[in-house]
């Protein structure tokens, strides 16, 4: 192997797949990142077997060939190369990798590069496309909404289902749920599959925000999905199981409805917090009946309480619901509207909060119990 | 109406409390060594209480059987009758209760109550107190030491100075002088290390200890130190909390026979989790930690934590997660005490989604719990629990176990970790 790329391409690259870097493996080679010489240029592949990232960096090939080498070494190496010059790579012998940039050069130690996993790429034919910026922003929406402990796995996926030009994302935990529809450029077959949220999560950070569709591939198994962008290929694993029947738990009507500006809803959930987080978390939206025009929000713990009232427009019943600080925030946070409505059904029946304008996503939360 | 202006805060003790049971309910033992607790000198058990008569020889509870019968050769042991004691300890907080609905109930023998606003009804603090001892004496046969003072931490000291049948009273104001020239180890949060670094200052009584200036406290025990320089200077502020507001629950068992078998363990852990859920349910609470404590033939006692993804009050969560604790804990050693805490209580739950396979297990559960109400603890249990002794929690069995150590209720060796 024998090749020229420039140094801020190639730190770019590697710090774009650092990101699947695995810290603690079993499997020392997981702590590399593969370099290999391919279509006229440099292939960088790190993986840690729930999720791979390939980037593409252009450059001068001489002589063909791979290596691998640990990841956070050879970016700390290249980040330290002087910018804006070439950087040469070379095999000095067949597991030591030379680097040489400006008048500087480093030998870095590798791992045969048989010995790193195959990782699956995009075939030819993409299952649909999506506009990067449209999927950026949904998977923005609905990340978050996933369950963080392993409780229950299939919880910390994301349920991606394509019918027709449509796609679905949901995800949850037990206590919440968001949904987001959005539209794919191909129709696809119907089709459900479960993508790890962590995945969802690099996939965000690759997206540009441009309308450049990203290419869908479902790996034939079906135990692997890709996502091909220009110069970028990301494979996740995919969660087996069944994914809970959102649907129904989803309202269908609501006995109240207030409609709030977000920035404001968030800055009052965000001062009732400090005083929730020292107990339960817990915070109270109150909505007095038709009329007083606002919603009043409140906590109280054995440290203190606080009171703060959101302009409103009402319609309905007077209700007081009580939740968890954490998922109203979360949601007032990622929700992307100025406008919101919130609508509940009664103190221990979900609340829901929709942007105004945007009738493709919804957001539930389930109400805490609170002794009266 | 005047609010009362001397002290209001009474801590009752009974005295020897399972022995006295005892000695009430059968003649023969009476003016007797009565060592409550297990089977005979033979055993492997502790000693739960020892009567006054035993207690001349040495014997001391959570000593052991044996060491107990070497020290005390004519002693009578009798076994420890949990349900027994625990129907008497309810008769003495129902007492209690008569006076104030303040009573704070420490553990099976002990309770702090506030009678801050009982003055106008039943008189003085002092006159309460001793109301309080005459119903336990007439009506129950049994005394109880108490002590009367502005804090809880004074109170205690108190009822613990003239054991058994005392009465001793702290006026306000002179809570650091009656403390003064009583030793330190009367204090509670005083333990081997802290009395080590203290025994460098030449402090051996309480009043030695409150004449330490406070940046030396601070700088050798840090926020301890502070806090030990206010008790000793008989400031306290925790106020006395009703059984509403338990902190957490606890049950514990002690074996018979010191054991490494894990499947004895893990059934042992499996009745403490039933019984702790039970008490959860009861209580209308959900815990939000779990923690287990090992002690061993050495009498070295660890304790374990660990934070749940969410607070429950279902016997299996809790006994798997005590399980998963005790695990490493038990490895290679012989156990002779285990017990389950359940604690950070809460009565606010977070509603569910997908909440409908837990319904159904709760749904039994709840239905056990109607058949336990109606028919007694006894009459419905798991297959796995049957032919075993562990269900009924009895022993020394705080139903507040935060608060007792609060109180200075400290097992020997015992320290704490937190894997959370």
């Amino acid at each position: 192997m024998k090749l020229s790329v420039m140094q801020e391409n190639l730190a770019r690259g590697l710090q774009v797949v650092s990101r699947a870097v695995s810290s603690r493996s079993a499997l020392p080679v997981l702590a590399n990142v593969l370099l290999r010489t391919e279509d006229a240029g440099l292939k960088l592949t790190a993986t840690n077997l729930e999720i791979g990232i390939s980037y593409w960096v252009p450059g001068k090939i001489d002589v063909d060939g791979a290596l691998t080498v640990p990841a956070r070494l050879m970016a700390d190496v290249v980040n330290s190369l002087p910018s804006g010059e070439r950087v040469d790579l070379d095999l000095e012998n067949p597991t030591t990798l030379r680097i040489r940039g400006g008048r500087h050069q480093a030998h870095l130690r590798g791992i045969d590069a048989e010995e790193f996993p195959v990782i699956p790429s995009a075939g030819d034919r993409p299952t649909t496309r999506i506009s990067q910026k449209a999927l950026r922003r949904a998977l923005s929406e609905v990340i978050f909404a996933a369950a963080s402990d392993e409780a229950r796995p299939i919880l910390t996926g994301v349920l991606t289902r394509f019918s027709g030009d449509q796609v679905t994302l949901a995800a949850a935990d037990n206590y919440r749920i968001a949904v987001k529809t959005l539209s794919s450029l191909d129709p696809v077959e119907e089709t459900s599959v479960v993508v790890p949220a962590r995945s969802y999560a690099e996939l965000v950070r690759v997206l540009a925000d441009s309308d450049d569709p990203v290419d869908i591939m479902l790996a034939q198994s079906r135990s692997q999905i890709v996502f091909h962008l220009e110069g970028v290929d990301l494979v996740s694993r995919l969660i087996d199981g069944q994914f809970p029947n959102y649907q129904q738990v989803l309202p269908t009507s609501f006995s109240t409805r207030a409609v709030v500006e977000r920035e404001e809803m968030l800055k009052a959930v965000r001062l009732s917090a400090l005083i929730a987080s020292s107990a339960a978390n817990v915070v109270k939206l109150r909505l007095e009946g038709n009329g007083t025009g606002a919603v009043g929000i409140s906590a109280a713990a054995d440290i203190g309480e606080t009171q703060g009232e959101v302009e409103a427009g009402l319609e309905g019943e007077g209700v007081t619901v009580a939740f968890n600080a954490r998922y109203l925030q979360e949601a007032l946070q990622n929700v992307d509207a100025d406008q919101l409505a919130l609508e509940f059904t009664g103190p221990l029946s979900p609340g829901v909060v929709r942007p105004i304008g945007d009738d493709d996503y919804v957001h539930v939360i389930m109400p805490v119990r609170t002794p009266s | 109406m005047r609010r009362m202006t001397g002290p209001t805060i009474l801590h009752v003790d009974l005295d020897a409390f399972f022995a006295a049971v005892e000695q009430r309910d059968r003649a023969e033992l009476r003016g007797k060594p009565v060592i409550v607790g297990g089977g005979g000198p033979n055993d492997r058990g502790v000693v739960s209480t020892a009567s006054y008569e035993a207690r001349v020889f040495g014997v001391r509870s959570a000593m052991p059987l044996r060491t107990a019968g070497r020290l005390c050769p004519h002693g009578i042991f009798v076994p420890v009758d949990g349900a027994k004691y625990a129907r008497v300890s309810r008769q003495v907080m129902a007492i209690l209760r008569r006076f104030t609905p303040r009573v704070e109930q420490v553990s099976i023998d002990e309770a702090f109550l506030d009678v801050a606003g009982s003055a106008a009804l039943f008189g003085s603090a002092e006159s309460i107190a001793a109301a309080i001892k005459s119903a336990i004496r007439d009506e129950l046969e049994l005394t109880a030491s108490v002590g009367v003072g502005g804090s809880k931490l004074v109170a205690k000291v108190a009822s613990d100075l003239h054991k058994p049948d005392g009465l001793v009273v702290v006026p306000v104001g002179e809570e650091a002088s009656f403390l003064a020239p009583l030793p330190i180890s009367r204090l509670w949060g005083v333990g081997p290390q802290t009395r080590k670094v203290l025994g460098e200052y030449g402090v051996a009584t309480i009043g030695d200890l409150a004449s330490l200036p406070e940046d030396l406290l601070q700088r050798r025990l840090g926020k301890h130190g502070r806090e030990l320089l206010s008790r000793a200077r008989g400031i306290d502020a925790s106020p006395v909390g009703d059984d509403a507001e338990a902190k957490s629950v606890s049950h514990e068992h002690t074996f018979d026979v010191d054991t490494g078998d894990w499947e004895i363990l893990e059934r042992t852990l499996l009745g403490l989790a039933e019984g702790v859920a039970e008490r959860l349910r009861k209580g209308g609470v959900k815990a939000g930690t779990i923690g287990v404590k090992v002690r061993d033939q050495d009498f070295v006692t660890l304790t374990r934590q660990r934070t749940l993804p969410e607070p429950t009050d279902l016997p299996e969560t809790i006994w798997q997660t005590a399980v998963d604790l005790a695990r490493r804990e038990v490895r290679g050693v012989l156990v002779r005490l285990i017990g389950i805490a359940a604690s950070n209580l809460s009565d606010r739950e977070q509603l569910g989604l997908f909440a409908e396979a837990e319904g159904r297990k709760r749904k039994a559960i709840e239905a056990a719990d109607a058949i336990r109400g109606r028919f007694g603890p006894r009459a419905i249990t798991r297959a796995r629990l049957l032919e075993t002794d562990v269900a009924a929690p009895f022993e020394r069995d705080f139903s507040h176990a935060p608060e007792a150590k609060r109180v200075g209720k400290q097992r020997p060796g015992g320290h704490a970790e937190d894997d959370s």
